[in-house]
Protein backbone atom coordinates (compact mmCIF):
# COMPACT_ATOMS: atom_id res chain seq x y z
CA UNK A 1 0.00 0.00 0.00
CA UNK A 2 1.14 3.34 -0.39
CA UNK A 3 1.89 5.53 2.30
CA UNK A 4 -0.17 8.18 1.67
CA UNK A 5 -3.44 5.60 1.36
CA UNK A 6 -2.20 4.70 4.34
CA UNK A 7 -2.09 7.96 5.96
CA UNK A 8 -5.60 8.85 4.67
CA UNK A 9 -7.01 5.06 6.38
CA UNK A 10 -5.24 5.68 9.64
CA UNK A 11 -6.71 9.45 9.69
CA UNK A 12 -10.12 8.41 8.50
CA UNK A 13 -10.19 5.56 11.57
CA UNK A 14 -12.98 7.14 14.05
CA UNK A 15 -12.75 4.92 16.81
CA UNK A 16 -11.12 6.43 20.07
CA UNK A 17 -8.58 5.27 21.17
CA UNK A 18 -8.26 3.87 24.82
CA UNK A 19 -6.81 6.45 27.73
CA UNK A 20 -3.85 4.81 29.81
CA UNK A 21 -5.73 5.89 32.91
CA UNK A 22 -9.16 3.93 31.79
CA UNK A 23 -6.79 0.79 31.14
CA UNK A 24 -4.73 1.01 34.03
CA UNK A 25 -8.23 1.36 36.64
CA UNK A 26 -9.59 -1.62 34.00
CA UNK A 27 -6.81 -3.96 35.09
CA UNK A 28 -6.62 -3.03 38.56
CA UNK A 29 -10.50 -3.76 39.43
CA UNK A 30 -10.15 -6.68 37.27
CA UNK A 31 -6.84 -7.78 39.39
CA UNK A 32 -8.39 -7.52 42.41
CA UNK A 33 -11.73 -9.26 41.57
CA UNK A 34 -9.51 -12.19 40.58
CA UNK A 35 -7.36 -12.33 42.78
CA UNK A 36 -10.59 -12.08 45.51
CA UNK A 37 -12.11 -14.89 43.81
CA UNK A 38 -9.09 -17.52 44.03
CA UNK A 39 -8.81 -16.37 47.50
CA UNK A 40 -11.91 -17.77 48.06
CA UNK A 41 -12.55 -20.08 45.98
CA UNK A 42 -9.10 -21.87 46.14
CA UNK A 43 -9.39 -22.40 49.56
CA UNK A 44 -7.99 -19.40 51.84
CA UNK A 45 -10.57 -17.18 52.54
CA UNK A 46 -10.94 -14.67 54.85
CA UNK A 47 -9.28 -14.61 58.04
CA UNK A 48 -12.45 -14.77 60.64
CA UNK A 49 -11.40 -12.07 62.70
CA UNK A 50 -10.86 -9.56 59.89
CA UNK A 51 -13.77 -6.90 61.93
CA UNK A 52 -11.15 -6.79 64.83
CA UNK A 53 -7.76 -6.94 62.94
CA UNK A 54 -8.59 -3.90 60.72
CA UNK A 55 -8.69 -1.69 64.26
CA UNK A 56 -5.29 -2.95 64.48
CA UNK A 57 -1.62 -1.23 63.27
CA UNK A 58 -0.02 -4.88 61.97
CA UNK A 59 -3.01 -5.03 59.53
CA UNK A 60 -2.31 -1.33 58.05
CA UNK A 61 1.47 -2.44 58.04
CA UNK A 62 0.88 -4.89 56.04
CA UNK A 63 -1.49 -3.74 53.50
CA UNK A 64 0.20 -0.27 53.68
CA UNK A 65 3.81 -2.34 52.62
CA UNK A 66 1.70 -4.06 49.69
CA UNK A 67 -0.11 -1.50 48.69
CA UNK A 68 3.37 0.51 48.36
CA UNK A 69 3.99 -1.83 45.84
CA UNK A 70 0.82 -1.76 43.85
CA UNK A 71 1.87 2.12 43.62
CA UNK A 72 5.05 2.09 42.36
CA UNK A 73 3.67 -0.58 39.85
CA UNK A 74 1.51 2.14 38.86
CA UNK A 75 3.92 4.78 38.96
CA UNK A 76 6.13 2.02 36.72
CA UNK A 77 3.66 1.65 34.04
CA UNK A 78 2.36 5.05 33.72
CA UNK A 79 5.75 6.10 32.50
CA UNK A 80 6.87 2.57 30.84
CA UNK A 81 3.89 1.68 28.98
CA UNK A 82 4.63 4.56 26.74
CA UNK A 83 7.35 4.77 24.53
CA UNK A 84 10.62 6.20 25.28
CA UNK A 85 9.53 6.42 29.04
CA UNK A 86 11.81 5.43 32.32
CA UNK A 87 9.82 5.18 35.79
CA UNK A 88 11.92 7.01 38.23
CA UNK A 89 9.09 7.80 40.41
CA UNK A 90 8.39 4.14 40.58
CA UNK A 91 11.60 2.46 41.64
CA UNK A 92 11.93 5.36 44.03
CA UNK A 93 8.47 4.69 45.96
CA UNK A 94 9.41 0.68 46.01
CA UNK A 95 12.93 1.85 47.54
CA UNK A 96 11.28 3.60 50.09
CA UNK A 97 8.76 0.71 51.12
CA UNK A 98 11.43 -2.11 51.31
CA UNK A 99 13.52 0.84 53.43
CA UNK A 100 10.63 1.56 55.80
CA UNK A 101 9.30 -2.25 56.23
CA UNK A 102 13.05 -3.40 56.97
CA UNK A 103 13.85 -0.48 59.65
CA UNK A 104 10.18 -1.61 61.22
CA UNK A 105 11.83 -4.96 61.08
CA UNK A 106 15.19 -4.18 62.26
CA UNK A 107 13.19 -1.99 64.99
CA UNK A 108 11.09 -5.13 66.33
CA UNK A 109 13.54 -7.53 66.31
CA UNK A 110 15.85 -5.33 68.08
CA UNK A 111 12.89 -5.07 70.94
CA UNK A 112 13.27 -8.86 71.88
CA UNK A 113 15.52 -11.24 73.39
CA UNK A 114 17.30 -13.22 70.43
CA UNK A 115 15.79 -16.46 71.12
CA UNK A 116 12.67 -15.39 70.27
CA UNK A 117 14.01 -14.06 66.92
CA UNK A 118 13.59 -16.86 65.03
CA UNK A 119 9.61 -17.58 65.64
CA UNK A 120 8.82 -13.99 65.33
CA UNK A 121 10.57 -14.22 61.72
CA UNK A 122 8.51 -17.48 60.63
CA UNK A 123 5.24 -16.89 62.04
CA UNK A 124 2.63 -19.19 61.84
CA UNK A 125 2.56 -19.32 57.51
CA UNK A 126 6.18 -18.18 56.12
CA UNK A 127 5.81 -21.93 54.17
CA UNK A 128 2.47 -20.96 52.63
CA UNK A 129 2.81 -17.26 52.31
CA UNK A 130 4.81 -16.94 49.13
CA UNK A 131 3.39 -19.43 47.15
CA UNK A 132 0.14 -18.24 48.29
CA UNK A 133 0.61 -14.56 47.81
CA UNK A 134 1.84 -15.62 43.85
CA UNK A 135 -1.21 -17.92 43.14
CA UNK A 136 -3.55 -15.37 44.45
CA UNK A 137 -1.80 -12.82 41.82
CA UNK A 138 -1.75 -14.95 39.19
CA UNK A 139 -5.27 -13.32 37.61
CA UNK A 140 -3.88 -9.73 38.80
CA UNK A 141 -0.64 -10.88 36.39
CA UNK A 142 -2.73 -12.32 33.31
CA UNK A 143 -5.06 -8.61 33.72
CA UNK A 144 -1.88 -5.99 33.74
CA UNK A 145 -0.15 -7.91 30.98
CA UNK A 146 -2.95 -7.64 28.77
CA UNK A 147 -3.48 -4.13 30.13
CA UNK A 148 0.47 -3.32 28.77
CA UNK A 149 -0.05 -5.21 25.54
CA UNK A 150 -2.44 -2.57 25.12
CA UNK A 151 -0.09 0.50 25.79
CA UNK A 152 3.62 0.37 24.12
CA UNK A 153 6.14 -0.18 26.52
CA UNK A 154 9.47 -0.06 24.66
CA UNK A 155 11.56 -1.58 27.48
CA UNK A 156 9.40 -4.70 28.17
CA UNK A 157 11.82 -6.30 30.36
CA UNK A 158 11.08 -3.32 33.10
CA UNK A 159 7.89 -3.20 31.83
CA UNK A 160 7.46 -6.67 33.19
CA UNK A 161 8.60 -6.30 36.56
CA UNK A 162 6.36 -3.20 36.85
CA UNK A 163 3.36 -5.73 35.73
CA UNK A 164 4.80 -7.95 38.52
CA UNK A 165 5.04 -5.16 41.37
CA UNK A 166 1.64 -4.50 40.94
CA UNK A 167 0.34 -7.53 40.35
CA UNK A 168 1.93 -9.01 43.05
CA UNK A 169 1.04 -5.65 45.43
CA UNK A 170 -2.69 -5.99 44.81
CA UNK A 171 -2.75 -9.53 44.97
CA UNK A 172 -1.23 -9.76 48.81
CA UNK A 173 -3.46 -7.03 49.64
CA UNK A 174 -6.15 -9.75 48.85
CA UNK A 175 -3.90 -11.74 51.12
CA UNK A 176 -4.35 -10.00 53.70
CA UNK A 177 -7.60 -10.24 54.57
CA UNK A 178 -6.73 -14.12 54.92
CA UNK A 179 -3.18 -13.69 56.69
CA UNK A 180 -3.27 -13.39 60.38
CA UNK A 181 0.81 -12.64 60.61
CA UNK A 182 1.29 -9.32 62.94
CA UNK A 183 5.24 -9.47 62.57
CA UNK A 184 7.10 -6.35 60.87
CA UNK A 185 9.90 -9.26 60.09
CA UNK A 186 7.70 -11.65 58.93
CA UNK A 187 6.15 -9.10 56.40
CA UNK A 188 9.48 -7.66 55.52
CA UNK A 189 11.22 -11.62 54.42
CA UNK A 190 7.85 -13.26 53.34
CA UNK A 191 6.13 -10.67 52.18
CA UNK A 192 8.75 -9.39 50.12
CA UNK A 193 9.83 -12.26 48.97
CA UNK A 194 6.44 -13.30 47.58
CA UNK A 195 5.90 -9.68 45.76
CA UNK A 196 9.38 -10.01 44.00
CA UNK A 197 8.31 -13.68 42.86
CA UNK A 198 6.08 -12.30 39.53
CA UNK A 199 8.50 -9.51 38.72
CA UNK A 200 11.08 -11.83 38.45
CA UNK A 201 8.74 -13.49 35.93
CA UNK A 202 7.77 -10.36 34.40
CA UNK A 203 11.33 -9.56 33.36
CA UNK A 204 11.88 -13.05 32.27
CA UNK A 205 9.02 -13.15 29.97
CA UNK A 206 8.57 -9.03 29.19
CA UNK A 207 10.15 -9.34 25.84
CA UNK A 208 8.01 -12.18 24.63
CA UNK A 209 4.90 -10.68 25.68
CA UNK A 210 4.74 -7.28 25.55
CA UNK A 211 6.31 -7.04 22.04
CA UNK A 212 4.21 -4.86 19.47
CA UNK B 1 25.47 14.38 18.96
CA UNK B 2 26.64 17.69 20.98
CA UNK B 3 24.44 20.34 22.53
CA UNK B 4 26.81 22.62 22.53
CA UNK B 5 26.37 25.73 20.45
CA UNK B 6 27.81 25.99 17.46
CA UNK B 7 28.76 28.97 15.65
CA UNK B 8 27.68 28.59 12.07
CA UNK B 9 28.74 31.37 9.39
CA UNK B 10 26.25 30.47 6.12
CA UNK B 11 23.24 31.21 9.22
CA UNK B 12 24.40 34.64 10.64
CA UNK B 13 23.72 38.07 9.10
CA UNK B 14 26.81 39.19 7.58
CA UNK B 15 29.13 41.29 10.32
CA UNK B 16 27.03 39.82 13.53
CA UNK B 17 29.07 37.08 14.52
CA UNK B 18 27.45 35.70 17.14
CA UNK B 19 27.08 31.90 17.87
CA UNK B 20 24.14 30.00 16.88
CA UNK B 21 22.24 27.12 18.11
CA UNK B 22 22.65 24.01 16.01
CA UNK B 23 20.49 24.24 13.09
CA UNK B 24 19.07 21.26 13.16
CA UNK B 25 18.25 21.68 17.26
CA UNK B 26 16.03 24.50 16.15
CA UNK B 27 14.52 23.81 13.28
CA UNK B 28 13.37 20.35 15.59
CA UNK B 29 11.63 22.74 18.05
CA UNK B 30 9.78 24.93 15.31
CA UNK B 31 8.75 21.58 13.82
CA UNK B 32 8.07 20.11 17.73
CA UNK B 33 5.41 23.12 18.11
CA UNK B 34 3.84 22.57 14.82
CA UNK B 35 3.61 18.67 15.52
CA UNK B 36 2.84 18.58 19.09
CA UNK B 37 -0.33 21.24 18.31
CA UNK B 38 -1.67 18.89 15.53
CA UNK B 39 -1.24 16.07 17.34
CA UNK B 40 -3.52 17.46 20.64
CA UNK B 41 -5.93 18.35 17.63
CA UNK B 42 -5.54 14.40 16.54
CA UNK B 43 -6.01 12.91 20.05
CA UNK B 44 -9.36 15.42 20.06
CA UNK B 45 -10.64 13.64 16.90
CA UNK B 46 -9.52 15.82 14.65
CA UNK B 47 -9.03 13.85 11.24
CA UNK B 48 -7.92 16.60 9.26
CA UNK B 49 -4.80 16.97 11.59
CA UNK B 50 -4.36 13.18 12.46
CA UNK B 51 -3.65 13.78 8.54
CA UNK B 52 -1.39 16.60 8.44
CA UNK B 53 0.43 15.23 11.19
CA UNK B 54 1.45 11.56 9.72
CA UNK B 55 1.72 12.97 6.76
CA UNK B 56 4.32 15.33 8.67
CA UNK B 57 6.04 13.06 9.95
CA UNK B 58 6.77 10.59 7.06
CA UNK B 59 9.57 12.41 5.85
CA UNK B 60 11.65 12.84 8.53
CA UNK B 61 10.51 9.37 9.48
CA UNK B 62 12.21 8.06 5.96
CA UNK B 63 15.22 9.83 6.21
CA UNK B 64 15.90 8.25 9.90
CA UNK B 65 15.28 4.39 8.72
CA UNK B 66 17.28 5.54 5.36
CA UNK B 67 20.39 6.52 7.40
CA UNK B 68 19.74 3.47 9.76
CA UNK B 69 19.18 1.01 6.71
CA UNK B 70 20.74 1.80 3.49
CA UNK B 71 18.59 2.80 0.55
CA UNK B 72 16.33 -0.50 0.22
CA UNK B 73 13.34 1.85 -0.23
CA UNK B 74 11.02 -1.01 -0.23
CA UNK B 75 12.13 -1.92 4.15
CA UNK B 76 12.29 1.77 4.49
CA UNK B 77 9.28 2.48 3.42
CA UNK B 78 7.48 -0.64 5.59
CA UNK B 79 9.08 0.48 8.57
CA UNK B 80 7.55 3.94 7.54
CA UNK B 81 4.35 2.20 8.00
CA UNK B 82 4.97 0.93 10.60
CA UNK B 83 5.73 3.44 12.53
CA UNK B 84 2.75 5.49 11.31
CA UNK B 85 0.26 2.80 12.16
CA UNK B 86 1.82 2.45 15.64
CA UNK B 87 1.64 6.81 15.53
CA UNK B 88 -2.02 6.29 15.73
CA UNK B 89 -2.84 3.35 17.20
CA UNK B 90 -0.58 3.93 20.13
CA UNK B 91 -1.69 7.49 20.42
CA UNK B 92 -2.99 7.23 23.91
CA UNK B 93 0.23 6.69 25.28
CA UNK B 94 1.56 9.64 24.30
CA UNK B 95 1.81 12.57 27.31
CA UNK B 96 0.43 15.43 26.53
CA UNK B 97 2.79 17.19 29.28
CA UNK B 98 5.88 15.72 26.93
CA UNK B 99 7.39 16.78 23.73
CA UNK B 100 6.02 14.78 20.83
CA UNK B 101 9.38 14.28 18.81
CA UNK B 102 10.91 11.56 21.54
CA UNK B 103 7.96 10.02 21.61
CA UNK B 104 8.07 9.52 18.08
CA UNK B 105 11.65 8.46 17.80
CA UNK B 106 10.94 6.15 20.61
CA UNK B 107 8.49 4.29 18.11
CA UNK B 108 10.46 4.59 15.70
CA UNK B 109 13.79 3.16 17.46
CA UNK B 110 11.36 0.04 18.81
CA UNK B 111 10.41 -0.29 15.55
CA UNK B 112 13.73 -0.34 13.83
CA UNK B 113 15.13 -3.01 16.73
CA UNK B 114 11.74 -5.14 16.23
CA UNK B 115 12.92 -5.28 12.29
CA UNK B 116 16.31 -6.40 12.88
CA UNK B 117 15.57 -9.00 16.02
CA UNK B 118 13.01 -10.61 13.09
CA UNK B 119 16.05 -10.32 10.72
CA UNK B 120 18.26 -11.97 13.22
CA UNK B 121 15.42 -14.84 14.11
CA UNK B 122 14.65 -15.19 10.53
CA UNK B 123 18.67 -15.80 9.00
CA UNK B 124 19.31 -18.14 12.09
CA UNK B 125 17.60 -20.87 9.77
CA UNK B 126 20.23 -21.61 7.82
CA UNK B 127 19.25 -23.18 4.58
CA UNK B 128 21.68 -24.25 2.12
CA UNK B 129 19.65 -26.11 -0.02
CA UNK B 130 17.38 -23.01 -1.40
CA UNK B 131 18.56 -23.28 -4.53
CA UNK B 132 16.89 -26.94 -4.85
CA UNK B 133 13.63 -26.19 -4.16
CA UNK B 134 12.18 -25.02 -7.75
CA UNK B 135 12.51 -28.82 -9.17
CA UNK B 136 12.66 -28.33 -13.19
CA UNK B 137 9.12 -29.45 -14.16
CA UNK B 138 8.04 -31.21 -17.05
CA UNK B 139 6.56 -28.82 -18.88
CA UNK B 140 7.98 -26.19 -21.54
CA UNK B 141 10.12 -23.52 -21.06
CA UNK B 142 8.24 -21.09 -22.23
CA UNK B 143 4.95 -22.11 -20.50
CA UNK B 144 7.38 -22.03 -17.14
CA UNK B 145 7.98 -18.77 -17.56
CA UNK B 146 4.16 -17.65 -18.11
CA UNK B 147 3.48 -19.69 -15.48
CA UNK B 148 6.59 -18.18 -12.98
CA UNK B 149 5.52 -14.72 -13.93
CA UNK B 150 1.97 -15.06 -13.27
CA UNK B 151 2.94 -16.42 -9.68
CA UNK B 152 5.43 -14.27 -8.88
CA UNK B 153 2.55 -11.41 -8.93
CA UNK B 154 1.33 -13.31 -6.28
CA UNK B 155 4.33 -12.62 -3.95
CA UNK B 156 4.85 -8.81 -2.29
CA UNK B 157 7.03 -6.79 -4.10
CA UNK B 158 9.51 -7.02 -1.81
CA UNK B 159 9.61 -11.04 -1.59
CA UNK B 160 9.18 -10.73 -5.62
CA UNK B 161 12.21 -8.55 -6.22
CA UNK B 162 14.52 -10.92 -4.59
CA UNK B 163 13.02 -13.74 -6.44
CA UNK B 164 13.59 -11.79 -9.41
CA UNK B 165 17.35 -11.07 -8.60
CA UNK B 166 18.47 -14.63 -7.30
CA UNK B 167 16.13 -17.00 -9.14
CA UNK B 168 15.25 -15.55 -12.43
CA UNK B 169 18.51 -13.36 -12.82
CA UNK B 170 20.80 -15.37 -11.30
CA UNK B 171 22.41 -13.30 -8.94
CA UNK B 172 24.61 -14.48 -6.08
CA UNK B 173 23.17 -14.27 -2.99
CA UNK B 174 26.39 -11.94 -2.03
CA UNK B 175 25.19 -9.86 -4.84
CA UNK B 176 21.96 -8.97 -3.72
CA UNK B 177 22.93 -9.02 0.06
CA UNK B 178 24.90 -6.01 -0.93
CA UNK B 179 22.10 -4.55 -3.25
CA UNK B 180 19.51 -4.55 -1.12
CA UNK B 181 21.17 -4.12 2.60
CA UNK B 182 19.77 -7.81 3.94
CA UNK B 183 21.87 -10.08 5.34
CA UNK B 184 22.89 -13.00 3.45
CA UNK B 185 20.97 -15.10 5.61
CA UNK B 186 18.00 -12.44 5.48
CA UNK B 187 18.13 -12.53 1.71
CA UNK B 188 18.21 -16.71 1.42
CA UNK B 189 15.29 -17.23 4.12
CA UNK B 190 13.16 -14.58 2.04
CA UNK B 191 13.68 -16.28 -1.13
CA UNK B 192 12.94 -19.43 0.28
CA UNK B 193 9.91 -18.73 1.73
CA UNK B 194 8.61 -16.92 -1.57
CA UNK B 195 9.62 -20.09 -3.18
CA UNK B 196 8.31 -22.29 -0.84
CA UNK B 197 4.91 -20.10 -1.13
CA UNK B 198 5.03 -20.26 -4.85
CA UNK B 199 5.42 -23.94 -4.92
CA UNK B 200 2.39 -24.20 -2.85
CA UNK B 201 0.37 -21.89 -4.79
CA UNK B 202 1.70 -23.80 -8.12
CA UNK B 203 0.39 -27.17 -6.52
CA UNK B 204 -3.17 -25.38 -5.21
CA UNK B 205 -3.55 -24.35 -8.74
CA UNK B 206 -2.61 -27.83 -10.10
CA UNK B 207 -5.13 -29.25 -8.22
Amino acid sequence: MQTDDLIAQLAGDRRSSSSMLRLLALAIVASLVGSFLVMMLGGWGMRPDLHQAMRTGPFWMKAGYSIAFAVAGVALIERLGRPGGRGRVGWMVLALAVAAIVALAVAELASMPMAGWHADMMGHSSQICALSITLISAPAFAAIVWMLRRMAPTRPHLAGIAAGLLASGLGATVYGLFCQETGAAFTAIWYTSAMLIWPAIGALVGGRLLRW
Amino acid sequence: MSLVATYDPALSPAGAARPVVRRGLRQVSDVELRLKALMLLALDGDAAASNALLTALAPPLRRYFARRLGQDAAEVEDLVQETLIAVHTKRHTYDAHQPLTPWVYAIARYRLADHFRRNRRRGETALEDAGQLIAPGDFDAAEARRDLARLLEALPERQRRLVMDVKVEGRSIEETSARTGLSQSAVKVAVHRAVNALAKRFRDANG
